[in-house]
């Protein structure tokens, strides 16, 4: 089961606002295609941890390792394809 | 007289502090001369069945636009607290550390870092407000986060330390500075403390019987007890003759420090309070200052009744017919006892009395006790003061004391 593809980016950008305090942000200011880290949200590598704990508690997926997680992590555009990705491999 | 020592002198060119009273130097230069008291029922916490209920809290900080984003949103108030003091010092100072990164140290003194944020994420998890501890609170929970925060947001590349020795750790902090420059481990060194208030550290000191329910009287004959406070102070030290080639305003000099330990108990001074004289007497003798050219002691001061009484007689040991002639005052009953940043904002206090012109008073003194047998000034004292001691005693009987000179 798959989530259509526009509310998984909102359920998305809902959980990094919440998941990880961004307080002075809104989910709808994040774009789909802004860089996650960095100079995209600013967020760091402690950040990255903590994303990769959301993604697993909320969509059972795992981010096996850094490589993975820098391309998942590249945007949310990204984020929501390797998810889809996962869930249909999964079936 | 012996000479002062001048094989490094060391200066003060900039200075920076966040604390109940004040956030930023000039305005804590204010606030001493008036004599503000800070202390006020506690806000950051529920502090219901306590014996004190009051504290002196740093309130209403705005978290400047400069600290990046994960800090912003990841720091703790201790962090918080040293990086605008930090910020404020080196602008103050008008050190270039990107000329020579690795020629600037920091070192810190500090005793509870990150552990309110962490308390509150114990609590959350255990009462089911969270499924999980978040990692950000935690990674800002120990006490060496702030000097690698200070150190990465303002690029200090020289040596690094956070050090506690509980309520003198700033006042070491200070001293370590000091050698790292006279050892040539350093050119100039961002020394200070942080220190912010935690359930877990007001419970124990009210545990121990040793807070005031009202503001403390230091050297009062009805002294209580302590108020915990919170802040963070930041000195930039150097070479007086760097500072001289450069035209940096210099606040005052950084003779020299004294340490000793009581070896006695793990809260109670030693009753004879020989440790606290030691510290004294060998701070001065590092300074190359005699006694009889103190003009100002800065009181470790708590107000519980065992240390005021103690600190008293250790002054008059050092002092002895000079004792007179020192002005005394305990400027906790501004700030509150800060703890480990306490060594820092004292040492702080001292620089702006020397550079100022004048004594600090003990605020809310009004009977003093005959046992503390010193010039303990009720209101500020202008005073020409040429060299002046800071002292800081901690739980365990760490002692530590630091002597200043005019600029």
């Amino acid at each position: 089961m798959t989530m259509d593809r526009d509310a998984l980016k909102l359920k998305l950008k809902e959980l990094l606002v919440s998941g990880l305090r961004l307080q002075d942000m809104a989910p709808s200011g994040i774009a789909d295609d802004q860089p996650i880290f960095v100079e995209g949200l600013g967020l760091d590598s402690i950040d990255a941890l903590e994303l990769v704990v959301l993604i697993e508690e909320h969509f059972g997926i795992a981010i096996p390792d850094e490589e993975v997680g820098k391309s998942a992590f590249a945007s949310i555009n990204a984020l929501a394809e390797y998810i889809r990705a996962e869930q249909a491999r999964a079936g | 007289m012996r000479g002062e020592r001048d094989d490094a002198a060391l200066v003060v060119t900039g200075v920076g502090t966040v604390n109940a009273l004040a956030h930023s130097a000039p305005a804590f230069a204010a606030a001493l001369r008036t004599g503000t008291c800070a202390v006020a029922p506690v806000t950051g916490f529920d502090a219901t069945g306590y014996r004190s209920r009051v504290a002196a809290e740093v309130k209403d900080l705005a978290v400047p636009d400069w600290i990046p984003s994960p800090l912003r949103r990841r720091a703790s108030r201790s962090d918080l607290f040293a990086l605008v003091a930090t910020a404020e010092a080196l602008a103050d100072s008008g050190l270039d550390v990107a000329a020579a990164p690795a020629r600037v140290g920091i070192v810190l003194g500090a005793t509870t870092g990150g552990m309110m944020a962490a308390e509150t994420c114990v609590r959350d998890r255990i009462d089911g407000r969270i499924a999980r501890y978040a990692k950000g609170p935690l990674v800002a929970t120990p006490i060496s986060t702030s000097a690698d925060v200070l150190a990465a947001v303002f690029g200090l590349a020289g040596p690094r330390l956070v050090l506690s020795t509980a309520c003198s750790s700033s006042a070491n902090a200070l001293g370590i500075g000091l050698d790292w420059i006279r050892l040539g481990r350093a050119d100039a060194v961002v020394a200070g403390g942080t220190e912010s208030l935690c359930r877990t550290i007001f419970a124990g000191f009210n545990a121990l019987k040793a807070m005031s329910p009202e503001p403390c009287r230091p050297f009062d004959r009805r002294r209580a007890g302590l108020n915990l406070g919170e802040g963070a102070a930041v000195v930039v030290i150097e070479r007086a003759a760097d500072a001289a080639a450069r035209g940096a305003h210099v606040h005052a000099r950084l003779l020299g420090y004294g340490t000793s330990a009581d070896a006695h108990h793990l809260t109670a001074p030693h009753p004879e309070g020989t440790g606290a004289a030691l510290a004294m007497q060998r701070a001065l003798a590092r300074a190359g200052v005699d006694a009889a050219a103190i003009d100002y002691v800065n009181a470790h001061g708590t107000g519980t009744p065992l240390n005021d009484g103690i600190e008293a007689a250790a002054i008059h040991a050092v002092f002895g017919d000079h004792t007179a002639r020192v002005a005394v005052s305990s400027t906790k009953g501004t700030v509150g006892h800060t703890l480990g940043a306490a060594g820092a904002l004292e040492a702080l206090a001292t620089v702006i009395a020397l550079r100022d012109g004048f004594v600090p008073p003990t605020v809310s003194l009004e009977d003093p006790d005959p046992a503390c047998d010193l010039d303990l000034p009720r209101a500020s004292r202008d005073a020409e003061l040429r060299y002046a001691l800071s002292n800081s005693y901690g739980f365990g009987g760490n002692n530590t004391s630091v002597v200043l000179g005019r600029a």
